[in-house]
C-alpha cells in the first residue's frame, strides 16, 4: 500500500524493538497504531457510554421489532415464498445495517480523531479502517448471538448454506468498508456530502429490498433496482439462508465485488491524495 | 541530527497563499538545543510542526535521524470520555511500547500528580490537570529531541518549575527545539538560535546573537542580555528603567496607531510594547523576590529568639 511508505520515518521512539536502536518498520508502526486505535475505539464504544453493550444488542432488536410489526399491520397475509418472513427480515436488516454502520461510522471517524494526528504515526486512514473493522466484528458477534439464541428458542435462523452466507456477509462488509473509506474523505472535505448521505439512508433501505421483497417490483423497473449492489448482497444472503427462497433473476455477487473493490481502491487513493488536507483541516 | 532541505510551506487561504516558509536550509546537530525566534506569524510554530511531522511541506524535505517528540504538553490527543490512564496507554501503544506500558503509566501517574483523577474521564479535568498529564506523557518516552511550543505549554508556577527540573535532568541525553517569546526561557535552555524573518531562516551558534539579531530586525534596538540584580536597590533601579522603557514604547505605539497614514505591516512597535512589558514584569518579579527575602529573614530571627527564651 502506497500510504504505508510515508510511515517509515526513522523517528520513532524505540521500545519494543528487541534489536535496539534503528527505527521500527512501517508495517510495525502501522500495526501498533491499529492495535492502539482498536483498543481505544472498543473501550469508547462499549464501556464509555452508559449501557453501551445493552444498546448495541437492543438497538437492532428494536428496529427488527418495529419493522416486523409495521409489516404485520399493513401487509398481513402476504407471504415470502420459501422463508419465514421474520427470519427473512432479520437477515435483510442485519445485512443492511452492517453496510450502513460501516458507511456512517466512517464519515465521523476522521473528525472524531483529529486530535490524534498530532502523533505523526497516525494517518487519517487509520481510524476509518479500525472503525470499519470494529463495526464488522461487533455486528458479526451480534448476528451470531441472534442466530444462537434463535436456534435455542426453536426459531429457525440457522443458514442452510453457512459458507455461502458467510461469504455474502463478508461481501457486504467489504462494500460498507469501501463506501466508508470513500465517503470519509469526501464527507470531511465537503461536509454537505455527509448530510446528504444521512438523508439518503431511508430511501436506500427501501430500495435495497430490506422490508419489501424485490419480487413485488414490476418487471420493467427491476433492471434499475439491480443497479444497487446492496440488493445483490442481501438477496444472495437470503438465498443462502433459506434453501427454498426464490428471488428475481440477475443476482450476481461479481457485480457487488466490482463495486466493493472499486470503492475500496477509490477510497484508498483519495486518502493518499488528500492526506494533508484531512490532517490540517 | 535533523536536516531541512529546500523546505517550502504555505497554507491555502481564500485570497492568496503566500509562502510562510521559503527555501529553508538548516542542519540542527544532535545534542544542541535550539530556540526559534521570530514575531507572530513568522512561521515558528509551522516550522516546529513540520519538524515534528504533524504537517508536511509543500516542497523539500526533512530528514530526521533521531527520535523526535510531538510538541510537549499537547493535550489535543486526549479522548474526553476515556480516563487519563486509558489515554496514556493509548499513546504508549502508538509508540510501540506495548511491553513497557506499565512503566510508562507509572511514570506519568507519578509526574502528573493528579491523584485519583488519573482514573476519571479526561473531560472532567481542568486545563491545568490536562497539561500536567500531557507533560508527564511527553517525558515518559525517551526522545532524542523534544519539541516545545509556548502556546501549548501551560501550567502553574510550581508545575513549570518541576517541568524545568525534569528537563535539566535530561540535558546531555536529549535536546530541545523551542518556540518562545520569553527570552529568559530561551537563554536558560538553548545554546543555538534560529531567527525566522519573512519566510527565511538564519542559524546562529549562540542564542545571545540570535536574540540580538531578532531585536535588530524587529525594532532596530540593541538589547543587552539582562543582568540578574544582586540587591534590592539594584532590582528597584532595573524596575524603574523597565517601567520607563515600557511607557516610552507604549507612547510610541499610541502615537503611531493614531496616525492614519501609518504603514507598518510588521507591527514592530506593538511587539516592542509587548517585549518591554515582559521585561517590566520580570524586573517586578525580582523586586518582589528581594522584598520577600527581606521579610522572611527577620521572622526567622524571631523564632530563634523565642526558642532560646523558652529553653531555660
Amino acid at each position: 500500500m502506497a500510504m504505508e511508505v510515508s510511515r517509515s520515518d526513522s523517528s520513532q521512539p524505540n521500545f519494543a524493538a528487541p534489536s535496539g536502536g534503528g527505527a521500527r518498520s512501517s508495517w510495525r508502526v502501522a500495526r501498533s497504531v491499529w492495535f492502539a486505535l482498536f483498543m481505544r475505539e472498543t473501550i469508547s464504544r462499549t464501556m464509555a457510554d452508559r449501557m453501551g453493550w445493552f444498546w448495541m444488542i437492543f438497538e437492532p432488536l428494536a428496529i427488527i421489532g418495529v419493522m416486523v410489526s409495521v409489516r404485520g399491520l399493513f401487509m398481513s397475509g402476504r407471504h415470502i415464498a420459501g422463508a419465514d418472513y421474520v427470519a427473512w427480515m432479520v437477515v435483510g436488516l442485519m445485512g443492511f445495517m452492517l453496510f450502513r454502520e460501516n458507511m456512517m461510522r466512517s464519515i465521523g471517524a476522521i473528525e472524531a480523531n483529529r486530535g490524534l494526528f498530532a502523533y505523526r504515526q497516525v494517518k487519517p486512514v487509520d481510524p476509518v479502517l479500525v472503525r470499519c473493522f470494529l463495526e464488522g466484528m461487533l455486528k458479526s458477534l451480534i448476528f451470531i448471538l441472534f442466530i444462537t439464541i434463535g436456534s435455542l428458542l426453536k426459531f429457525e435462523l440457522m443458514p442452510d448454506y453457512p459458507f455461502g452466507a458467510m461469504m455474502d456477509w463478508l461481501s457486504l462488509w467489504a462494500l460498507g468498508w469501501g463506501m466508508g473509506l470513500t465517503l470519509s474523505v469526501l464527507g470531511d472535505l465537503v461536509p454537505e456530502i455527509g448530510k446528504v448521505t444521512r438523508i439518503l439512508n431511508l430511501p436506500l433501505l427501501l430500495l435495497s429490498g430490506v422490508i419489501f421483497p424485490v419480487l413485488y417490483v414490476p418487471h420493467q423497473y427491476r433492471e434499475y433496482l439491480l443497479m444497487n449492489p446492496i440488493v445483490h448482497g442481501l438477496e444472495s444472503m437470503r438465498m443462502n439462508f433459506f434453501s427454498g427462497y426464490h428471488t428475481i433473476d440477475g443476482i450476481d455477487m461479481t457485480y457487488l465485488w466490482f463495486w466493493a473493490l472499486a470503492l475500496i481502491s477509490l477510497g484508498l487513493i483519495l486518502h493518499t491524495r488528500f492526506r494533508d488536507q484531512l490532517k490540517a483541516h | 541530527m535533523i536536516e531541512i532541505r529546500n523546505l517550502y510551506k504555505r497554507y491555502h487561504n481564500h485570497h492568496d497563499s503566500p509562502w510562510v516558509l521559503k527555501d529553508i536550509n538548516l542542519t540542527i546537530p544532535s545534542g544542541v538545543s535550539v530556540g526559534l525566534l521570530g514575531r507572530n506569524g513568522a512561521g515558528k510554530s509551522t516550522l516546529l510542526r513540520l519538524i515534528g511531522g504533524m504537517d508536511s511541506p509543500d516542497r523539500g524535505d526533512i530528514v530526521r535521524n533521531s527520535r523526535v517528540s510531538w510538541p510537549i504538553g499537547l493535550a489535543g490527543g486526549f479522548q474526553g470520555s476515556m480516563t487519563g490512564r486509558q489515554n496514556v496507554k493509548f499513546v504508549a501503544r502508538i509508540h510501540g511500547a506495548e511491553e513497557e506500558i506499565e512503566r510508562v503509566v507509572r511514570e506519568v501517574e507519578a509526574f502528573a500528580e493528579i491523584g485519583n483523577a488519573f482514573d476519571e474521564p479526561v473531560k472532567t479535568y481542568s486545563s491545568g490537570m490536562r497539561s500536567r498529564l500531557a507533560f508527564g506523557l511527553s517525558l515518559a518516552f525517551d526522545f532524542d529531541v523534544y519539541l516545545s511550543d509556548e502556546a501549548t505549554a501551560v501550567g502553574d508556577r510550581a508545575f513549570k518549575a518541576k517541568a524545568k527540573e525534569a528537563f535539566k535532568a535530561r540535558v546531555g541525553k536529549a535536546s530541545l527545539i523551542m518556540v518562545s517569546h520569553g527570552e529568559g526561557v530561551l537563554r536558560e535552555f538553548c545554546e543555538a538560535g534560529i531567527v525566522l524573518e519573512k519566510g527565511r531562516a538564519q542559524w546562529f551558534d549562540d542564542i545571545e546573537e540570535a536574540i540580538g539579531v531578532y531585536h535588530q530586525a524587529t525594532d532596530g534596538k540593541k538589547v543587552e542580555p539582562p543582568k540578574v540584580p544582586t540587591s534590592l536597590s539594584e532590582a528597584k533601579q532595573q524596575l524603574m528603567q523597565a517601567n520607563l522603557e515600557f511607557e516610552q514604547a507604549r507612547l510610541d505605539y499610541q502615537i503611531a496607531s493614531d496616525d492614519p497614514a501609518r504603514n507598518d505591516p510588521d507591527d514592530a512597535l506593538r511587539w516592542r510594547v509587548e517585549e518591554s512589558r515582559e521585561r517590566m514584569h520580570e524586573a517586578r518579579r525580582y523586586v518582589q523576590q528581594f522584598q520577600s527575602q527581606a521579610k522572611a529573614k527577620p521572622r526567622k530571627r524571631t523564632t530563634k529568639t523565642t526558642k532560646k527564651t523558652g529553653r531555660p
